[in-house]
């Protein structure tokens, strides 16, 4: 068992007043060393419920109903907070948040956070502790000086740069990262990827890419993802998913037709009908299915199960059957 | 980057107390002035009264010559706008001049050392009071953000709800008839027994008379300051990055102690300090039922006894300081947010 | 603002209101106290407390510093309540010459264990009238008690007081009963008049008081001399007792709770106007200053920032101690001052709103500046500031009070604050006079708390972060 990172059948909702919310409804993942999967969806459909889900810390009123989480082969659901934030949070698995603007706490410096993070997890000499933070800002491309600065003072590619310097000093193996760089203008935008696909390189390290953006997806990683209404509907190579040829979810093929390309000849913008279906009560059968062109009798009665549709392909789709 | 910012607030208080006198001085003009004459009527017939052998027209001429003199003196004889400015200046100079009746503790009527004399009184209880507020407010506050919703969290919010409209002198003539008259355990008033004991007693002898208004003060004062902590807290709690602190494996104590309430200093203590400032309002009566004998009593003695130059003192004493509550208050904000202090893009 | 929309609105925001517990009390006592105001001419005990409060004459048969009526059921020696005699059994006998005899009884049901104070006998009389007043007792006895002869009269109010008038005849009444040594060390002038018409004939009576419990009858009569000239109106009897009223009187002899009602209306006058309008102003104030930017923003913050800075009660009592203004300039004061309050908020708010698409679009559209204002940024602001304007008004009503406290009230109408100076005149506190300090202050608070009920619950729903469920 090779996998750095096995989910399965994991199941969070949120409890609200109004009824529970079943944003994660059954999923099974596997995230193997030094692979990237990209984790693709529109909003509402999990993707980061699931980033905080995998590091045991789902945002209140989240809880666990059903499933198991392995980090390095231990369950870590049942752990206690305290050991998850010894071992397991920052130390095997962190993550890189959304919204770079707000990471960061306004009254602290760059320097004051990143050494208190170092300080929670290992024993170290303050001298040894600068060096090291030192040289990750020099591997994002990001001068000493940073550290005595606020957060306040950078720039939205500068701050992100620090947080995943922040993410990466305590050389976990396995890195989240929701939506870096949805915040940023496109050309920080492709200077933080270019980032992250050298330090993945460089540290063999395995990547959780949450994003709506399919382009960018294609960009960095191995693996896709998709996930539709909390539930996995595809997952397969990028060759697979992205290539011509080949089965497909009607879900990811409305996805990459909605995006239009920059050789073709737009004649209409395609989009997807409908909207996403509501969680705390969801449709009968494939959640798709009201969506669906290709839908039929069966879709809107049974929910399909993920099966391989090819080898290292799997679908949820009646069609497959 | 923050002394520039410091030196330019401490500039625009002082710009805006010069203002607020000004308009002071405009609209009490009259009064101030018929204050003066007759004051200036007094002096001659003072004068006058040392002067033995002497013709009653020769008096008469001399009354004549000491009231045109001192009315030059004070400038009554001047354009209004003239009159106006040369009192908007004495009054910034703190050259507030004799009050009418009342008496400082060394015997004279000197407004400046009357009023002076009051504001360390008034200082030490409102400032221990505004200590123990804080501290308590923000612990209870706290601990209110910490489970919000919860049987602590909601009754203490409505203790808070009832206490928001009690006037603190209320609440005080209450105490006052039932610790000092019924159970007969503390003065009924004033900063010291008369006369004061000596020694360690002198101040055991402070504190107990200190006791009651100070308690009085607290049990109105901490409810909205622990509100208003438990609210920026608990909208603090809900930003992002309090959210990545927590993944990066930081204590749940340093979370809410270091990042929360650090981030949460600056409104903090906008919010408090001007709380505190507006209770300023309420000393006057306050300190009246007390007879607690700082700024808040002189302006009950002033009113009473009709004391004007004294209550212009003690009014100007008021503003400056509300002014320099407020300039303090922007410095230290200034100081806790390092987007002021350092300053940079926001 | 179409109608439609308005009711839509004004229904989403009461669902959510009433779950506010906190609300809804505020509100109970918010319409019991428009009630109360509304039917104040029949709840006032006191009819004309409003324009009489400071006239003698009207409160003049009361007890001074009575404790309250109910008080009774607490201590062992039951007091006489005040009371007032009306709708007497009357009886108008024929004479010789056209003379009239009217004769009015009063019942009175003693059963109290101390004296009352007094006993005033009044009627408007006409003419010229010999009138008479005598007391049959429980045991029998028939105590004549006063007599005047009023002459020339035309519609005054006639006043006989035991205490003042009797006195000579119930001397002699004593003299009756005790010996000539007992009453050695008294004249008719020290003892009160009601400790011996009450108290049980016996020897030693001149020194303690037995209560003869029962139905005493006073009985007064008016010789009519002169037929159609001659008239007795409204005959009324008031017994003082030593308690009075709901809640007592205070040392001017005035009925507290009448004062205290008289002077709910005033605190929400106060409460409301200055609250409503300041925070008008200020809402005004930060849209326009948002609105328009640049030099306006820049002088408009200018002046906001001097009237900030000015401390607002000592200000308004220098002013009131100065210029004595009535309560109608002092809400103005008050509103020159308060106005501040909301401007920040509003502005900030009315910054953002102004950042929106549709502002710019509007304005592109041609749309004048006051459309632009009162269509798109005040209707967005207006439920921000009901809450600012229920919050404020616990401040106006206590800076009124503290106004009155220091004597510096506007002296025609009467406020609680002004009830509490009269305490504080009084020495009330030292001599323990609860019922004088405490209730005021009380429905100060109680009004202080109604309206921070109301404006933390409509606070809670328009910013629903601060939700927490």
């Amino acid at each position: 068992m090779n996998s750095l990172l096995k989910i399965e059948n994991l199941q969070m909702y949120y409890f609200t007043s109004k009824g529970a919310v079943r944003a994660i409804d059954g999923i099974d993942l596997e995230l193997f060393m030094g692979e990237s999967i990209g984790l693709v969806g529109e909003s509402g459909c999990g993707k980061t419920s699931l980033g905080t889900s995998i590091l045991r810390m789902p945002t209140p009123p989240g809880r666990y109903v059903e499933g198991k989480i392995f980090v390095d082969g231990i369950d870590v659901i049942p752990l206690s907070e305290k050991q998850v934030r010894k071992d397991i949070r920052w130390q095997k698995i962190s993550m890189v948040f959304q919204g770079a603007m707000n990471c960061l706490t306004p009254v602290y410096t760059i320097g004051h956070q990143m050494m208190e993070t170092l300080v929670e997890h290992q024993d170290m000499a303050r001298s040894d502790a600068e060096e090291l933070m030192k040289e990750y800002l020099g591997y994002v491309g990001l001068p000493p000086e940073i550290l005595q600065r606020y957060p306040h003072e950078l720039s939205g590619g500068m701050k992100q740069r620090a947080v995943i310097a922040t993410a990466l000093f305590l050389k976990p193996q396995i890195v989240i990262l929701d939506e870096p760089t949805t915040a940023l203008d496109v050309i920080v935008q492709a200077q933080i990827i270019n980032l992250l696909k050298k330090l993945k390189q460089q540290f063999n390290l395995s990547f959780l890419f949450i994003t709506h953006d399919l382009a960018l997806e294609a960009e960095i990683s191995d693996r896709i993802c998709v996930m539709y209404a909390g539930k996995i509907v595809e997952l397969g190579t990028n060759e697979q998913i992205y290539g011509k040829q080949g089965p497909s979810h009607p879900y990811t093929e409305r996805l990459l037709a909605a995006t239009p390309r920059l050789f073709k000849k737009v004649e209409e913008l395609h989009f997807i009908p409908g909207t996403p279906p509501d969680l705390i009560a969801p449709p009968k059968g494939c959640r798709f299915s009201p969506r669906c062109n290709k839908a039929f009798d069966r879709c809107f009665e049974e929910e399909p199960p993920l099966v391989e549709i090819e080898p290292g392909h799997k679908a949820a789709c009646w069609l497959f059957h | 980057m923050y002394k520039w910012f410091a030196v330019k607030r401490v500039l625009k208080g002082i710009f805006t107390y010069v203002i607020i006198i000004f308009i002071m001085s405009v609209l009490f003009n009259t009064v101030n002035e018929q204050t003066m004459r007759s004051s200036i009527e007094e002096q001659v017939r003072a004068e006058t009264m040392r002067l033995k052998n002497m013709q009653p027209s020769a008096l008469q001429h001399f009354q004549e010559q000491r009231r045109q003199e001192l009315i030059r003196l004070y400038r009554l004889d001047r354009p209004l706008m003239e009159r106006i400015l040369f009192r908007t200046w004495n009054t910034i100079t703190f050259n507030f001049g004799k009050s009418t009746i009342i008496k400082s503790s060394r015997g004279d009527r000197e407004v400046l050392t009357i009023v002076g004399e009051a504001i360390p009184r008034s200082l030490i209880l409102f400032t221990a009071a505004m200590a123990i507020e804080i501290v308590v407010g923000i612990i209870l506050g706290l601990k209110k953000a910490q489970k919000p919703g919860s049987s602590l969290d909601k009754s203490t919010s409505l203790i808070t709800m009832i206490v928001y409209g009690m006037p603190t002198f209320w609440l005080a003539m209450i105490l006052i008839m039932f610790f000092v008259y019924q159970l007969k355990i503390f003065p009924s008033g004033g900063m010291h027994t008369v006369p004061p004991p000596q020694g360690i007693m002198y101040y055991i002898d402070f504190l107990w008379h200190m006791t009651l208004p100070l308690l009085t003060l607290l049990l109105i004062g901490f409810w909205g300051i622990a509100f208003v902590v438990r609210n920026i807290v608990l909208s603090i709690l809900q930003e992002d990055y309090i959210m990545a602190a927590r993944a990066r494996g930081i204590p749940e104590n340093k979370v809410l102690f270091g990042h929360t309430l650090r981030t949460a200093a600056p409104p903090l203590i906008t919010m408090s300090v001007l709380s505190l400032l507006a209770s300023i309002g309420g000393a006057i009566i306050f300190e009246g039922i007390f007879s607690w004998p700082g700024l808040g009593n002189l302006y009950w003695i002033a009113v009473q006894q009709n004391d004007i130059p004294v209550l212009m003192g003690d009014l100007a004493i008021t503003v400056g300081l509300y002014q320099v509550g407020l300039i303090l208050l922007d410095l230290t904000y200034g100081f806790m947010d390092p987007r002021i202090k350092v300053g940079g893009k926001a | 603002m179409k109608f439609a929309d308005f009711k839509y609105r004004l229904s989403e925001f009461w669902s959510e209101f009433k779950k506010e517990r906190s609300g809804l009390v505020g509100l109970a006592i918010l319409v019991i106290s428009i009630l109360i105001v509304i039917f104040e001419p029949f709840i006032l005990p006191w009819k004309e407390a409003n324009t009489k409060w400071r006239s003698i004459d009207y409160w003049q048969d009361n007890s001074a510093g009575a404790p309250p009526s109910w008080t009774n059921f607490f201590s062992k020696q039951k007091a006489a309540v005040t009371v007032r005699l009306e709708n007497p059994e009357d009886e108008i006998i024929e004479m010789d010459g056209g003379i009239k005899l009217a004769s009015y009884t009063f019942d009175y049901d003693y059963s109290a264990d101390k004296a009352p104070l007094d006993v005033i006998f009044h009627m408007v009389g006409h003419g010229d009238l010999p009138v008479q007043v005598a007391v049959e007792r429980p045991d029998g006895q028939i105590i004549e008690l006063a007599q005047r002869f009023e002459q020339g009269l035309s519609g005054q109010d006639i006043r006989i007081s035991l205490d003042n008038d009797g006195r000579e005849s119930v001397f002699t009444f004593i003299k009756s009963h005790e010996s000539e040594e007992a009453l050695e060390a008294y004249s008719s002038k020290s003892f009160k008049t009601c400790n011996i018409v009450f108290n049980q004939t016996r020897e030693g009576m001149a020194t303690e008081f037995k209560p003869l419990k029962g139905t005493y009858k006073f009985i007064v009569r008016a010789l009519l001399l002169v037929p159609g000239y001659s008239e007795i109106e409204d005959p009324y009897t008031v017994v003082t007792g030593s308690v009075s009223g709901l809640l007592g009187t205070d040392d001017s002899k005035r009925d507290i709770f009448s004062g205290l009602v008289a002077g709910l209306k005033w605190a929400l006058i106060i409460g409301l106007l200055t609250s409503a309008i300041s925070v008008l102003i200020g809402v005004m104030y930060g849209i326009i200053s948002a609105y328009f930017g640049g030099k306006v923003d820049s002088v408009m913050q200018f002046i906001y920032q001097i009237v900030n800075s000015i401390p607002i009660l000592p200000v308004l009592i220098v002013v009131s101690a100065i210029f004595k203004p009535s309560i109608y300039m002092l809400i103005t004061a008050m509103v020159l001052f308060f106005w501040t309050g909301s401007v920040m908020t509003v502005r900030s708010m009315a910054l953002q709103i102004k950042e929106e698409t549709y502002i710019e679009a509007a304005k592109a559209l041609g749309a004048k500046h006051s459309r632009i204002i009162f269509k798109h940024m005040v209707p967005l602001l207006i439920p921000y500031s009901f809450a600012s304007m229920a919050l404020s008004v616990p401040s106006a009503i206590v800076y009124e009070s503290s106004v009155s406290l220091l004597g510096l009230g506007d002296a025609t109408i009467v406020t609680w604050g002004q009830i509490l100076h009269d305490a504080m005149q009084g020495a009330a506190i030292l001599k323990g006079i609860w019922w004088w300090v405490l209730p005021p202050g009380l429905l100060i608070a109680i009004m202080g708390m109604t309206f921070a009920f109301l404006g933390f619950s409509m606070d809670k729903i328009l910013h629903p972060k601060l939700k927490t469920r």
